[in-house]
């Protein structure tokens, strides 16, 4: 599994298009997105953590780079997304970060 | 040698300065907590991290102002978490320094970094989720991102740490 993030509308999707040589249609069936959405509502992150993985490419929205939101709900959101980043990102094989378009590999290495 | 830790929420930067703690040749392991426990979510993260530490062999030394009252000795590694918990304290206790919270944070690390063998701070990155806060916040993290800057420029290390994984932005792995 490849386990892309990064800030919010930085081409991670068009990469995880190029990296699988697919259009957006098929896209839709190997990889997963907006899994930070997911976190919140999960009560078992490692298990959602294992789901996730089966997909070809995972892709996550940073958002815990803001400050503390003063609601407590927020605030939990935002542990479970980024906790839910850490158990992607042990299970990948590679990991990226998208910024601007362009990709940092942080782990393994892109196809 | 020190080692600049920052990271967002959950970002997995706990983890990763206790495993540079554990991986550093000194093995008396202090470890500065500075979060005062205002209420049960305060209590709850505590006792997460004080289980990380359990049974690791960390003595804990509480200190939420004035960190250069806190003396550590010569073979030990000292994790310092976290600077913004240190940075509100100082600006916001009845016991901070106000004004002056940076200044008193560098002095603090800069004693700290003199008298201990390894040292690993942890700070966080709140400056990437908007730009437009009422100034009580801004005043806040204008301070926090002096003190970051001003850490990083006294410590040997820095990194961000993202999704559990480290990037290096200067000197490299302690270990």
């Amino acid at each position: 599994m490849i386990f892309l993030f990064g800030p919010l509308y930085s081409g991670k999707r068009e990469l995880a298009m190029e990296l699988l040589r697919c259009d957006a249609a098929e896209l839709a069936r190997r990889a997963v997105w907006d899994v930070q959405d997911l976190a919140a509502k999960s009560g078992d992150l490692p298990a959602l953590a294992e789901e996730l993985a089966k997909y070809d490419v995972v892709i996550a929205t940073e958002v815990g780079g803001g400050v503390v939101p003063v609601s407590p709900d927020e605030r939990a959101a935002r542990e479970a997304a980024g906790r839910l980043n850490c158990l992607l990102a042990q299970r990948a094989e590679t990991v990226a970060r998208v910024f601007c378009g362009i990709s940092m590999v942080l782990k393994g290495e892109l196809p | 040698m020190m080692t600049l830790v920052i990271g967002g929420a959950a970002s997995g930067k706990s983890e990763y300065a206790e495993r540079l703690v554990l991986a550093s040749a000194y093995e008396r392991r202090i470890y500065i907590a500075t979060m005062e426990p205002f209420d049960g979510e305060c209590l709850a993260r505590i006792e997460k991290h004080r289980r990380m530490r359990a049974e690791k062999r960390f003595e804990t030394v509480e200190c939420y102002t004035n960190l250069a009252s806190v003396t550590v000795p010569p073979d030990s590694v000292v994790l310092l978490e976290c600077v913004g918990n240190l940075c509100a304290n100082e600006m916001y206790s009845p016991h901070g320094s106000g004004d002056r919270a940076a200044e008193t944070i560098l002095e603090g690390a800069a004693r700290l970094k003199d008298q201990c063998g390894d040292m690993v701070v942890v700070s966080n990155e709140v400056f990437a989720g908007g730009s437009c806060y009422e100034e009580g916040t801004m005043a806040y993290l204008r301070r926090l991102a002096r003190v970051n800057r001003m850490l990083a420029d006294l410590a040997d290390n820095v990194c961000e740490v993202a999704c559990g994984i480290p990037v290096y932005y200067k000197g490299k792995e302690p270990c």
